[in-house]
């Protein structure tokens, strides 16, 4: 069986080369037999890593202890999904699920492409190619999941902290997310390397961007809910390198999924556009580097590994072989039209792919700054979470006006009479919202009333913008208003789904700025019997309770709730140790209140059954955040769902052969 | 745009992370990573919790510490730990809610030596 992997791997990693070289070779020459012959290559890697995974998880699933992958990660009382997820508990099991999926999406774009793009497919082969073979070599020289040992009895086990349901999603979203920057990248090196100057790349990865786009963002924050249910420190994002890793490729693609709409609609900002693809898929790769080299300490510091100064290899090779290729075909890249006034549709995009790319950087210079300080001064020294605020604020609060703007300003060049009249509804709104939050009493943040009242401009003019659109479907088909409405959105999936993802974004900055800004945190030892008062709430603590379960002892402490004189019932926070591991593991309590939002959070320390440490936070409108993942996904959806009508602008614009391709596809 | 990174991290700045053998001679806010050493003593949520940190490698020294506030589940003698926190006199006082474990790994269980 091991052998049988190990050989597998080697196919992948020999099929891969081929592409590289053959289809290298074939786009240099034209040789179309031998360009299609690299195309199936891909195919065959995929394959090979399909068997080596399959062969993996086998042996997961048996628990088959002679591997020594398995030993490590598994052990014989292990439920079965945790089995499962041990596939990518450790450092060589990610590593093939990269490769599955790097050469899975390969292939899937392989397929698609001989009927959308047979024209960009060529280079974009041995791009693909090149990729997979520095992950086959990873696998199969450097780091192999298929090393083998007399099987002892028993093996080590999954660390407590994964065995959650969470932990069977996240990671491999968040893979899914990363790997499939991959596609855009290729496509758009391909295309370059083509000598192609359209915006056909553009259109054929549209939709690869925005899946690996929703893959990351659904991904992290699954991860922030984890963090906040399961970790239980009162938060949910903590600045951590590691967290900072996944972030910055979802903000480098959310700038790209805007700017390439002003490539598409008036032919600017080309070179711009594929830097931006580069720069997402190398902080992608820099993303897998930081969680796997243990070159950062994080919560998610894995062990120390041999793979780092690979991937920092490989990174420099990406970056470097993609620069030259932009420098040399410069003149594919020239604009063909110019920004006519910095009052634009065109213009809003551009300050918004600013902003994005700014607060972007600033998050690599900070997660950054420990290696470069310690080369430097021979002393890392690290920046903390009121950096990466004072940025968020700088930077996340103009973006989220521009939200509102965008969509309503006028292409080219807006007149201020224009401006006047489109805005109106949405400024008396954000203004009225602003001054009925004073009167509330939100004024004790600055930031967090600023945004606020930026929120409601947002939301306002989405909603606006649904509104008129509806009006006027309306108008033309004489429908009820619900018809008009579905038949507007039906029309324009990717401009309403946009809207959508949009709002979702307002909820989340309404749940962070609510939960951030508007937070208290009381901390009191409380005997028994003893009341505390927080907000409107007042906690009593009656006692601690212990529990036997399988695998755990659970201590308890019991704290009754009540809200201005109503019972709200008994809060139990409490901690759990694991004999077995030698680990306690912190239950914090949580009380979400549907209605308004608003978080009861409680953490027990010391407890005992005459006293008790009780760290008390109350986050208000913190459930907001969660639901805003809901939106975000509803909203990709409707961009992402296949739309004829589109299909037929494009082909009509792409023209001949492939046109009809795009149009089928 | 880089200036500004540059100007912020300055001023604003971060804090340097130094071993305990390196903290003499540092009297601003530090981060302090280290093993903990020897017994632990007191309360955190009374008077303060004291032990000692010595260098993670090495065996130098350790430096006294005085810290008062939250202290994570895996806090325990034999632990790698970062604290933030300053230098006063031959004692380093810590910051309350900075001092944090480092788990050797968090996806591999530690390997028994």
């Amino acid at each position: 069986m091991p052998e049988l992997g190990r050989a597998a791997l080697i196919v992948c990693l020999g099929a891969a080369v081929y592409a590289v070289a053959a289809g290298g070779y074939a786009s240099w020459t034209g040789r179309r037999r031998l360009q299609e012959s690299a195309q199936n290559a891909i195919l065959a890697a995929f394959l090979g890593a399909a068997v080596a995974s399959v062969v993996l998880l086998t042996a997961l699933l048996r628990k088959d202890f002679s591997f020594t992958y398995v030993w490590q990660h598994t052990s014989r009382e292990l439920p079965t999904a945790y089995t499962f997820s041990s596939f990518w508990g450790g450092q060589e099991g990610s590593l093939l699920l990269w490769l599955l999926i790097l050469t899975g999406f390969s292939s899937v774009a392989v397929l698609l492409g001989r009927r959308s793009a047979p024209t960009l497919l060529p280079w974009t082969v041995p791009i693909l190619g090149g990729v997979t073979v520095f992950f086959a070599f990873m696998l199969v020289v450097i780091s192999t999941p298929f090393a083998t040992q007399v099987a002892p009895g028993d093996g080590q086990g999954l660390n407590p902290s994964l065995q959650n349901p969470y932990m069977l999603a996240h990671p491999p979203m968040l893979y899914l997310g990363f790997v499939g920057l991959t596609i855009p990248f290729a496509f758009a090196m391909g295309a370059l390397a083509a000598r192609r100057s359209d915006e056909l790349w553009i259109v054929v990865t549209r939709r690869w961007t925005l899946v690996a786009w929703t893959f990351l963002g659904f991904g992290q924050l699954l991860g922030a809910h984890w963090a906040y249910v399961e970790v239980g420190w009162g938060g949910y994002f903590a600045w951590d390198p590691v967290e900072n890793a996944a972030l910055m490729p979802w903000l480098a693609a959310t700038a790209f999924l805007h700017s390439v709409m002003i490539q598409e609609k008036r032919g600017m900002l080309k070179i711009w556009n594929v830097l931006l693809v580069v720069g997402a898929f190398a902080l992608a790769l820099f993303g897998t580097f930081l969680t796997r080299s243990g070159i950062l300490s994080s919560i998610h510091s894995f062990t120390e590994s041999s793979i780092g100064p690979w991937f920092l290899g490989f990174i420099g090779l990406v970056v470097a072989g993609s620069t030259a290729l932009i420098v040399s075909r410069r003149p594919l890249l020239r604009a063909r039209t110019r920004l006519e006034s910095p009052v634009s549709r065109e213009a809003t995009f551009l300050y918004n792919n600013l902003l994005l790319v700014a607060f972007c950087l600033t998050i690599l210079w900070g997660v950054a700054y420990p290696i470069l300080t310690e080369a430097l001064r021979g002393e890392p020294v690290t920046v903390g979470p009121p950096y990466y605020n004072f940025f968020l604020k700088a930077f996340g609060l103009p973006l989220l006006l521009l939200m509102g703007i965008g969509p309503l300003i006028a292409w080219r060049r807006a007149s201020l009479r224009g401006l006047g009249r489109v805005f109106a509804w949405p400024l008396a709104i954000a203004v009225a919202t602003g001054l009925v939050l004073v009167v509330l009493g939100a004024g004790s943040s600055i930031p967090g009333l600023v945004g606020y009242t930026f929120c409601a401009f947002v939301l306002a003019s989405i909603g606006l913008e649904f509104a008129r659109g509806t009006r006027a479907r309306r108008a033309i088909s004489g429908d009820s208003w619900l018809s008009a409405f579905a038949q507007l959105v039906g029309r324009n999936r990717r401009r309403y789904g946009g809207y959508v993802v949009h709002a979702a974004i307002v909820l989340l900055a309404i749940g962070v700025i609510g939960s951030s800004a508007y937070d208290t945190t009381k901390e009191q030892r409380l005997r028994a019997g003893d009341s505390m008062a927080i907000g409107d709430y007042t906690l009593t603590y009656r006692g601690a309770t212990t529990e036997r379960a399988a695998n755990a002892t659970e201590l308890r402490a019991l704290v009754d709730v009540e809200r201005d004189g109503e019972a709200l019932g008994t809060m139990q926070p409490g901690k759990n140790s694991y004999p077995a591991e030698q680990q306690v593991s912190n239950e914090a309590a949580i009380r979400s209140d549907r209605l308004n939002g608003e978080d009861l959070f409680l953490i027990a320390e010391q407890i005992g059954p005459r006293s008790v440490f009780l760290k008390v936070l109350v986050k208000p409108l913190v459930n907001l955040i969660w639901i805003a993942g809901f939106v975000f996904l509803a909203g990709s959806l409707i961009a992402l769902w296949p739309d004829a009508r589109e299909q037929r602008r494009l082909a009509l614009r792409y023209g001949g052969r492939e046109a009809e391709a795009v149009a089928r596809a | 745009m880089l200036a500004i990174f540059l100007v912020y991290t300055a001023i604003a700045g971060g804090t340097p992370q130094v071993k305990p053998s390196q903290l003499k001679g540092h009297t601003g806010e530090v981060t302090v990573v280290g093993k903990v050493t020897g017994a632990v003593r007191g309360d955190a949520r009374g008077a303060g919790l004291r032990f000692r940190l010595r260098d993670v490698k090495g065996s130098a020294t350790g430096v006294l510490v005085a810290y008062k506030g939250s202290v994570p589940e895996m806090f325990r003698t034999g632990r790698d730990v970062s604290l933030r926190g300053r230098l006063r006199g031959a004692t380093f006082v810590g910051i309350p809610g900075t001092l944090v474990t480092k788990c050797p790994s968090k996806y591999t269980p530690a390997k028994k030596s």
